[in-house]
C-alpha cells in the first residue's frame, strides 16, 4: 500500500509540476493534437510546428511583451482524452485559446466543452459537415465543408476525364467518409449528369481492413470511367495499391481526407483529384518558406520518418495559432490571469470578425457556421505529385 | 472546487467504474464477459432516443434504457449456459462486434456520422448512479443469492447437486450486468452529448474487464479502483511523451504481475479497516 | 466476377488460417488467449518490409519476420504467461493486452503512423487464367500457408513434440505426471505461434504492400473467430475455417452489400460455438472451455 501511496502523491506531484510552470507575464495557447495512436504522425508534426512558431513569435518580441507559450496536449485520437484536454488546457492552464482537435469524433465532445467553458476551440482538420455549426459561437474550424469543395472538384473531374459514370467505394466506419461517399458525392455527381452506378449501394470496407480485394473486384465488375473514394489517406492507400493490383487504372476523386504525401506513393499512374488548402510543394512563396523553415525541423524529430513532409494540417494548425497570436497583438492581451474571461471573449470576437487573414492559400474569414472561408485548390496528385488544376472559394458567392 | 479538468476524469471515472460492475457481477458466477461495451451502446442508444426524441426525463430513460438491455442480456443469457469459460469469453466478444456492426448500418439513429441532442449531465448525477448500483452490490454481496452465485463460480456441478437454481443464477447475473452497463452508456451520452458506434468496441468491453482485474475482482470497491486507474494512469503519463502508451502497458503487465488478485482484495480491505479502528 | 471474387477469398483466407492457427496454438493447449498475437502479424509484416526495403529476398524476408515474432512471442511467454500460469484464465490474458499496447507504441515510434509502403514494382507480377487475374504473391500466400499447415499438423501429429502438446492439451496434470516437459512444450507452442504469426504478417504485408502499426487488431478479432470455427483443438480445422470465412466475406461485398459483413462473419461464429462448440472439425469433446 505504502508504495501505491507514494506512486499516487507522485503522480499528483508530476500532475502540479506540469501545471504550476507558468511564469506570470506569460499568453498560454492550448492546443489538442493525436500524438500516440493511429494518426500519431499528424499529431507529432502538429507539435514540431507548434514548436517552431512559439519560438518564432518569441524570437519576435512576444506578444505585447509577454511570452508566448503553447501548451500541446495529446489525445491518442480518443475522443474523451480530447475532451479532457480541453478541460485541462481552459480550467487548469487558463490559456485564451485551443487549437485542436484534429479528428472529427473529437471535436464533437470537445466542441461542446469549448461553449461550456467559453474559450475558443478551432479544429486543423475536422471536415464532417456541420460540426462547427452545431457548438456556436466557440467553436470554429480552419477547415472548408466537403460539400462546397465537391461542387468544384466534381465539375473538374468529369470535364478532365470526360466521366460518364463513376462507382464509390468507401469507409463504412469512419464519419466523414460516410458522408463524403453516401450523400455529397452522389449528389454532386448527380446534378453534373453523371451516373453513379452504385449510388443506392455503395461498396463499403472498415477503417483497418488490409484486404479490400473483393471491393476492388466489384468496382471493376461495374466498369465506371471514375471512382470515388470515401477514406482517409491511409486506408485510400490500401484501396489504391489493390486498384493497381487489378489494373483497375481509372481516375480517383475524393475529400481533402485523402491529401497525404503518404497516397501519392500508392499507384503513382492513378490520377488521384482532391481539394486542398495547402500542399508540400505548393508554389507560393509564403508556403514555400513555411515548408523550408518546418521540413528540416520534422526530418529531424525522433519519432518521424525521414523523409516526412509539412501536411496540410501543419499548416492549418500553424495559420490557427497566429490567428490567436494576431488575436492577441491587436486587442492588446498580454495574459494577466484577471483578464482572461474578457481576454477569451475578444480572441472570439477577433476570429468571428476576422478579414482577410494572411493565409497559405490566400484570404480567411470565418463564416456564420464557424467553418473558415478560404481559397482552396482542387489537386491532382499523378507521378508522385501534386498539381493545382483549379482555384476556388469557400465563400457562398464565390471570391474570397 | 475541484477544476473542470478533475471534474472531467472523475465523470470518465464514474462511468468505467458502472461499467465495470457490469461485468463483476457476471464475473461473479464465473462467466467473462467481453461483450458489455455492446450493452453499453444498446444503453446509449436507447436512453438518447428516449430523451432526445421521447423528450422523457434523464432518469426515465436510464432505468428503461437498462430494463431493455436486461431482456436482451437475459436473451443472451440462455445459449451462453452452454459454453464456459473462453469460448463464453470469446462469443460475447461476437455479441459485441454485432452490436457495433449494427449502430453502424443503424441509420435511423445515424449510423456512422453519430447521434447528438443530449443534454450534459453533472458529476454527481453520474455519481449518485454509480454509487446506487454499488450500494446494490454491496449489499447483494452480503446476501444468500451471493453465496449461491461464488458456488456457482466455484463449482457448477457442485451447485446444481445441493439443488442451487444454476441456470436462473447465470442468466439473471448476465441480465443485471447488462442493465448497469447499459446505465454506463446512457451516462456516458448523456456526458459526452454525442455518441457513435465506435465508442462502442471491443477495446471498451476490455477496459471494462480490465478495470475489474485491476482494482481487484474478489471485491466489488476492486472496481472503482481500477476504474480511476486506468482513467488517471493516462493521464500522469504525459511527461513520457510518445512513449506514454507503451509506459501504460508496462504498468499493467507489472500490477497484474505483482498482484494478480488485484490491487484491492479482502486481506488488504480487512487490514485498511483494521487500521482505521485503531486510529 | 465470381471466380475472380473465389481468389480472393483464398487469399484472404489464407490469412486468416495462419493468424488462427497462431491463436489455436496457445489457446487449444494452454487455454490461453494471447491477445498480442494481432501485434506479432503486424511486427512480422514490418520486420519484412525491412527486410525487402534492404533489398534482401522474400525467403529471408520471411525467415527474419518468422524469427522476430518468435522471439516476441518468447518474450511474452516468459513475462506475460508463464508467472501467472496458475491464475484465473484472464489475468494472463489481459497481461497479453499489455504486449499489444507496448508493441504499438514501439512500431509507431519506430516506423511512424502512416501506412509503410513497398516500391510499386516490387511483388506485383500477376498472370491470367481464362478471365482470373492471379497475383504472383497470391500463389506464394496460398502455397506457403498449406506448407506451413502441413509442417504443424506433421508435428503436432507425427513428432513426439507433438505428442507432448497434445497431453498438455488434454490434461496438464496428468502429462506433468507422465514425464512430458511443461516448460519445454509451452515454449514450443508459444515459439511456433510465434513463427506462425511473423509469417502471416510478411506475407500479408508484402502482398497488400502498404501496412500500418494497427493492422493486427482486426485481424486478430477475425482469427479468434476463424479459430472458433475450425476447432481450437484441430489443426486442419483452420484450413477448412479460414478459406470459408474468407469466401464467406468476399461473397458477402460480391452480392450482399459489404455493410453487413462482420455481422456475418461473428453472427457465423455464435452460431458454431452455439451449436458445435468444439468448431467444424473438433472432436466429440462436449464440455470445452475450463473455469475462468
Amino acid at each position: 500500500m505504502l508504495e501505491i501511496r507514494k506512486f499516487l502523491i507522485g503522480g499528483l506531484l508530476t500532475a502540479a509540476l506540469v501545471s504550476g510552470a507558468q511564469a506570470q507575464n506569460q499568453v498560454n495557447i492550448g492546443a489538442i493534437v493525436p500524438s500516440s495512436g493511429p494518426f500519431a504522425e499528424w499529431g507529432r508534426t502538429n507539435t514540431v510546428t507548434l514548436k517552431m512558431l512559439e519560438k518564432q513569435v518569441n524570437d519576435a518580441g512576444g506578444v505585447n511583451g509577454a511570452k508566448l507559450n503553447i501548451i500541446i496536449l495529446d489525445d491518442a485520437a480518443k475522443p474523451a482524452q480530447a475532451a479532457n484536454n480541453m478541460r485541462k488546457l481552459a480550467g487548469d492552464d487558463k490559456v485564451l485559446a485551443v487549437a485542436g482537435p484534429l479528428t472529427s469524433s473529437a471535436c464533437e465532445v470537445t466542441f461542446p466543452i469549448a461553449n461550456e467553458l467559453k474559450t475558443v476551440a478551432t479544429s486543423q482538420a475536422s471536415s464532417k459537415p456541420g460540426v462547427a455549426k452545431a457548438n456556436r459561437p466557440w467553436a470554429f474550424r480552419n477547415t472548408v465543408d466537403e460539400g462546397i469543395l465537391a461542387n468544384t472538384s466534381v465539375p473538374y473531374f468529369n470535364k478532365t476525364f470526360g466521366a460518364k459514370s463513376v462507382a464509390i467505394i468507401y469507409d463504412a466506419k469512419d464519419a466523414v467518409s460516410t458522408s463524403i461517399a453516401t450523400r455529397i458525392m452522389p449528389a454532386a455527381f448527380t446534378s453534373a449528369g453523371v451516373k453513379v452506378l452504385n449510388g443506392d449501394s455503395p461498396i463499403s470496407f472498415n477503417t483497418g481492413d488490409l484486404d479490400v480485394s473483393a471491393q476492388v473486384t466489384k468496382l471493376k465488375s461495374l466498369n465506371p470511367d471514375g471512382i470515388v473514394i470515401g477514406a482517409d489517406y491511409s486506408q485510400a492507400v490500401t484501396v489504391l495499391r489493390e486498384m493497381k493490383r487489378q489494373g483497375l487504372m481509372k481516375p480517383v476523386i475524393g475529400g481533402t481526407p485523402l491529401i497525404s504525401s503518404a497516397i501519392l506513393k500508392a499507384a503513382p499512374e492513378i490520377p488521384v483529384i482532391a481539394p486542398a488548402t495547402f500542399y508540400a510543394t505548393m508554389s507560393t512563396p509564403k508556403a514555400k518558406k513555411f515548408v523550408a523553415d518546418l521540413q528540416p525541423l520534422l526530418r529531424s524529430a525522433s519519432g518521424l520518418p525521414k523523409d516526412i513532409e509539412p501536411s496540410m494540417y501543419d499548416a492549418n494548425i500553424y495559420e490557427i495559432v497566429n490567428m490567436y497570436v494576431d488575436a492577441a497583438k491587436k486587442s492588446g492581451i498580454t495574459g494577466k490571469p484577471g483578464d482572461l474571461e474578457a481576454d477569451r471573449t475578444k480572441i472570439r470576437d477577433y476570429m468571428a470578425n476576422l478579414k482577410g487573414y494572411d493565409g497559405f492559400s490566400g484570404p480567411i474569414h470565418f463564416g456564420e457556421d464557424g467553418d473558415a472561408i478560404k481559397n482552396f485548390f482542387i489537386v491532382e496528385g499523378k507521378n508522385g505529385a501534386w498539381e493545382t488544376k483549379v482555384t476556388g472559394c469557400s465563400a457562398a458567392g464565390g471570391g474570397c | 472546487m475541484m477544476s473542470t479538468y478533475y471534474a472531467g476524469l472523475f465523470a470518465d471515472i464514474g462511468i468505467l467504474f458502472l461499467g465495470a460492475m457490469s461485468v463483476y457481477i457476471i464475473l461473479a458466477t464465473g462467466q467473462l464477459s467481453l461483450g458489455n461495451a455492446g450493452f453499453m451502446g444498446i444503453g446509449a442508444y436507447v436512453a438518447s432516443f428516449l430523451t432526445v426524441e421521447m423528450h422523457l426525463p434523464l432518469t426515465a430513460a436510464l432505468v428503461a434504457s437498462a430494463l431493455v438491455a436486461a431482456v436482451i442480456g437475459v436473451i443472451v443469457g440462455f445459449p451462453a449456459l452452454r459454453l464456459k469459460g473462453i469460448y463464453l469469453a470469446i462469443a460475447t466478444l461476437g455479441f459485441g462486434e454485432v452490436v457495433r456492426s449494427f449502430l453502424l448500418n443503424f441509420d435511423r439513429m445515424g449510423g456512422a456520422g453519430g447521434f447528438h441532442g443530449m443534454k450534459h449531465v453533472s458529476l454527481e448525477y453520474i455519481w449518485t448512479w454509480a454509487g446506487l448500483i454499488f450500494l446494490l452490490i454491496v449489499m447483494l454481496e452480503r446476501s444468500r443469492l451471493w453465496l449461491e452465485m461464488r458456488a456457482v463460480h466455484d463449482d457448477e456441478t457442485a451447485a446444481n447437486l445441493v439443488g442451487l437454481n444454476t441456470t436462473m443464477t447465470k442468466v439473471g447475473a448476465f441480465g443485471s450486468g447488462a442493465a448497469v452497463a447499459a446505465i454506463s452508456g446512457g451516462l456516458f451520452a448523456h456526458h459526452y452529448v454525442y455518441i457513435e458506434p465506435g465508442n462502442f468496441g471491443f477495446e471498451r468491453s476490455i477496459d471494462f474487464v480490465l478495470a475489474v482485474i485491476l482494482g481487484g475482482s474478489t471485491v466489488g470497491a476492486g472496481a472503482a479502483v481500477g476504474a480511476a486507474l486506468l482513467v488517471l494512469l493516462p493521464e500522469w503519463l504525459r511527461f513520457l511523451a510518445d512513449w506514454r502508451l507503451a509506459a501504460f502497458g508496462v504498468l499493467l503487465v507489472l500490477v497484474l504481475l505483482t498482484r494478480r488478485q488485484g490491487i484491492l482484495d479482502r486481506p488488504l480491505l480487512d487490514k485498511l479497516r483494521f487500521r482505521r479502528a485503531r486510529s | 466476377m465470381l471466380l475472380q471474387q473465389l481468389v480472393n477469398g483464398l487469399t484472404l483466407g489464407a490469412v486468416y488460417t495462419l493468424v488462427a492457427l497462431s491463436f489455436s496454438l496457445v489457446m487449444g493447449i494452454l487455454s490461453v488467449l494471447n491477445i498480442a498475437i494481432g501485434e506479432l502479424f503486424m511486427l512480422g509484416g514490418f520486420i519484412g518490409f525491412a527486410v525487402i526495403a534492404s533489398n534482401l529476398p522474400l525467403p529471408v524476408a520471411l525467415v527474419f519476420a518468422m524469427a522476430g515474432a518468435a522471439i516476441a512471442s518468447f518474450i511474452i511467454q516468459k513475462v506475460a504467461y508463464e508467472p501467472l500460469r496458475d491464475a484465473p484464465l484472464i489475468t494472463p490474458m489481459l497481461s497479453t493486452l499489455g504486449f499489444s499496447i507496448i508493441l504499438q507504441n514501439i512500431v509507431t515510434n519506430v516506423w511512424g503512423s502512416d501506412p509503410l509502403q513497398l516500391p510499386a514494382e516490387l511483388f506485383d507480377a500477376d498472370f491470367t487464367v481464362g478471365p482470373v487475374r492471379i497475383g504472383v504473391m497470391q500463389v506464394v500466400v496460398v502455397g506457403v500457408t498449406v506448407v506451413l499447415v502441413g509442417a504443424v499438423a506433421y508435428l503436432v501429429q507425427r513428432t513426439s513434440a507433438g505428442r507432448a502438446l497434445r497431453a498438455i492439451a488434454e490434461n496438464r496434470d496428468v502429462a506433468r505426471m507422465l514425464g512430458v516437459s511443461v516448460s519445454r512444450t509451452t515454449f514450443l507452442a508459444f515459439a511456433i505461434s510465434g513463427l506462425l504469426a511473423g509469417a502471416a504478417g510478411v506475407l500479408i504485408s508484402l502482398h497488400y504492400a502498404a501496412i500500418t502499426p494497427y493492422i493486427g487488431v482486426d485481424i486478430g478479432l477475425k482469427a479468434i473467430a476463424v479459430m472458433v470455427i475450425g476447432g481450437t483443438t484441430r489443426v486442419w480445422g483452420a484450413l477448412l475455417a479460414g478459406p470459408l470465412i474468407g469466401v464467406a466475406e468476399v461473397m458477402t461485398i460480391a452480392y450482399g452489400g459489404s455493410q453487413i459483413r462482420d455481422f456475418i462473419v461473428y453472427g457465423l461464429m455464435i452460431l458454431i460455438l452455439l451449436l458445435r462448440p468444439q468448431g467444424l472439425l473438433g472432436g466429440a469433446r462436449s464440455d470445452v472451455g475450463q473455469r475462468v
